[in-house]
């Protein structure tokens, strides 16, 4: 049962969150790092890939169709240790991202957390679920 | 310690780690990734620290407990086949074997706290000049957005895990962050004499008791928990040796190393100008 993901234990790693560990591939100088935004659609794709994870959302215009915002977030390696799967998030399910935004303005960022419906909370960084 | 102990760099390019480092000191805040090394820049973007290999590293190290560097130009060594005796005596060494990770916030800490951190490195007449020159040029961002590894001692200082693997007259670190291999030898050999520039360098070590020195020193303090502190002496760049610090790392006996193919999917990149991007454009293009 993949929907089965700890997320609670997920929850319990807000301390470190994801922002110092980018810092392995790349620096945050294309996000904006001073603001936060939250932004709310359904999962597209989910890229369990290296060196980082995509989250791609669809989010509905003002013109009656969907924009499709792209969320960078940790590595398979680094999140598989931490209770993500590459069935964590699939196609259709409804989120809220929190995310940094891009400084260029284009529909996408970097993952700080995610919120399903039901109040579950996705973090990439932080707590590790082995004993 | 500083006359047995022994760094020996190669190229003009491997002192562009003091030039940078003296620029970032102010603004490290992840002590995880507080790594510099020469042939390394740093990129003080968003206050952030970070590694920036734009060149390959040159670096060569040498064991500590030697009495003097010893060169060799001949860089092949022709290994005896290990005896039982030289088995047995791998079990005699602290079991480094088995996945490590960095202990988040167990990254460098520096005898001396912050206001150590911030003075930095002190430097040679001549390396301070050019400190101050590179003041004046314009950050670049990492050639690690591109894929290319960082080289040491960045990879040293990933989030991902080390495997350790302990063989008669060599200990192999296999890191999992971009799928790099890290061989120190230790049976003896002496460092090349010429070197061609890479981006490890050349490591020999030697075990002294529970420690191995190499320019790092490894050792255990509990059963699943290893320091690893680094000291560099540059004497053309720094006119005394330089702390590093200490990372902790912790054992995971039930982790294995996995796959960081970094081209896999990178949408990450920076230009010809140093500048960083993303491409957003068309997700489907992502592997599946």
């Amino acid at each position: 049962m993949k929907n089965t993901l700890p997320e609670t234990v997920i929850l319990a790693s807000l301390l470190v969150g994801s922002t110092g560990l980018a810092l392995a591939h790349h620096s945050f100088a294309a996000f904006d790092m001073a603001s936060q935004r939250d932004i709310s659609g359904t999962v597209k794709k989910f890229d369990w890939t290296n060196p980082h994870t995509w989250v791609w959302i669809d989010v509905p215009n003002d013109h009656g169709s969907v924009d499709t915002w792209g969320f960078e977030g940790m590595s398979p390696n680094y999140l598989a240790r931490r209770g993500w799967t590459r069935g964590t998030l699939k196609p259709g399910d409804k989120l809220t991202v929190t995310f940094r935004p891009m400084k260029n303005g284009e529909n996408g960022g970097m993952w700080v957390s995610g919120k399903r419906p039901n109040g579950g909370v996705l973090l990439m960084g932080g707590a590790i679920t082995d004993p | 310690m500083a006359e047995t102990r022994t760094l020996r760099s190669f190229a003009h390019r491997t002192r562009r780690f003091v030039i940078g480092y003296q620029l970032c000191l102010s603004s490290i805040r992840t002590a995880g990734i507080s790594s510099v090394w020469p042939g390394a820049q740093q990129d003080c973007r968003e206050g952030e620290f970070e590694m920036r290999c734009t060149r390959p590293t040159v670096v060569a190290f040498l064991a500590a407990s030697l009495p003097l560097a010893r060169f060799a130009a001949a860089q092949k060594v022709t290994r005896k086949a290990p005896t039982a005796q030289d088995w047995a005596a791998i079990a005699k060494l602290p079991d480094f074997n088995g996945v490590w990770e960095m202990v988040f916030g167990g990254g460098a800490a520096r005898s001396g706290g912050r206001s150590a951190r911030v003075a930095g490195p002190p430097l040679t007449p001549a390396y301070a000049a050019k400190a101050q020159a590179e003041r004046a040029q314009p950050a670049r961002e990492a050639e690690t957005a591109n894929c290319l590894p960082p080289g040491l001692p960045a990879i040293m200082g990933q989030p991902y895990p080390m495997e350790f693997l302990l063989t008669p007259g060599q200990v192999t670190i296999v890191i999992e962050a971009y799928t790099q291999v890290r061989h120190i030898y230790t049976d003896g050999r002496p460092l090349p004499e010429d070197p061609d520039p890479t981006f490890y360098g050349t490591s020999v070590g030697v075990w002294e008791g529970d420690t191995l020195r190499v320019v790092e020193h490894f050792r255990l303090t509990d059963p699943d928990t290893m320091t690893i502190e680094t000291t560099v002496i540059d004497p053309e760049a720094l006119a005394m040796p330089y702390s590093m610090g200490t990372r902790t790392l912790k054992r995971h006996r039930n982790w294995t190393i996995a796959e960081y193919v970094c081209e896999e999917n990178n949408r990450n990149f920076v230009d010809a100008q140093g500048k960083a991007g993303i491409h957003l454009a068309n997700p489907e293009a992502s592997p599946k």
